[in-house]
């Protein structure tokens, strides 16, 4: 909960979760899920990039860059 | 940064700009191609989180994206530096969120069944859209059925995991 209940109520929302095995594995459940949306998130943006780094490296318009970078690892 | 074709075109012009100065640092450094490729994706997606929409505000974009891929490379390569002035980045794309076979499992599963949703609750917990701007980007005629449309997805997205996570066990730790 990381400070978003003022702290009265984050102490009876910490009470509640010691006492109440059920709704502890609601928090935790809720917590996987916004952890696997975040990688989900994460993963369409590496997917993004790749995408960019293709068309910078394959298309003919972009032939000058691509040759600019390959000539640093030319030793 | 709303939309699919603005983060591209910014990311494009931070490729094109940005990468050059990276590729020459690591190749400099002894790296290879893939290892520049590599740990600038990294630092593009960790500039993404923190600054973009962490709301982390740096004087310098493109010093701050350097920074990190030279930080990521000496990190990478264990290199034997006694100066090491980026220590104090307190991240590590390796770090999170912790990778799980399961864990996978269950996103390509989502990717697939549950894309629309995935797609919706990622605009709003990863690209950390407003509700009008989901609203927008999806098509939606106003805040009010963005909001539902999102309650009901996170239901969806809960229910699959809690479903997968009784099938594979080992995901509940």
């Amino acid at each position: 909960m990381n400070g978003l209940l003022p702290t009265g109520d984050a102490l009876v929302f910490e009470a509640r979760l010691i006492l109440n095995p059920a709704l502890q594995e609601e928090v935790l459940l809720h917590k996987q899920t916004l952890a696997l949306v975040k990688q989900y998130g994460r993963e369409a943006l590496r997917k993004d990039i790749e995408d960019i780094h293709q068309q910078l490296f394959s298309h003919p318009q972009h032939r000058s860059f691509k040759d600019s970078i390959l000539r640093f690892f030319k030793h | 940064m709303t939309s699919k074709a603005d983060r591209e075109a910014v990311l494009t012009e931070l490729y094109k700009s940005m990468f050059p100065v990276v590729a020459k640092y690591v190749a400099k450094m002894g790296g290879s191609f893939d290892d520049a490729k590599d740990v600038f994706h990294d630092a593009l997606i960790i500039y993404y989180e923190k600054v973009v929409t962490g709301g982390l505000s740096v004087a310098n974009d493109k010093a701050y994206i350097t920074g990190i891929a030279k930080h990521l490379w000496f990190k990478k390569f264990n290199q034997a530096i006694s100066t090491k002035p980026m220590d104090d980045i307190h991240f590590d794309i390796a770090d999170e969120p912790a990778e799980h076979p399961s864990t996978n499992r269950i996103l390509q599963y989502l990717q697939t069944a549950g894309k629309r949703c995935m797609d919706l609750l990622s605009a709003f917990y990863y690209d950390k859209l407003s509700m009008k701007e989901a609203g927008d980007k999806f098509g939606y005629a106003g805040e009010r059925s963005v909001t539902v449309q999102k309650y009901k997805c996170l239901e969806k997205v809960r229910e699959t995991v809690k479903q997968q996570s009784l099938e594979y066990a080992d995901f509940i730790e």
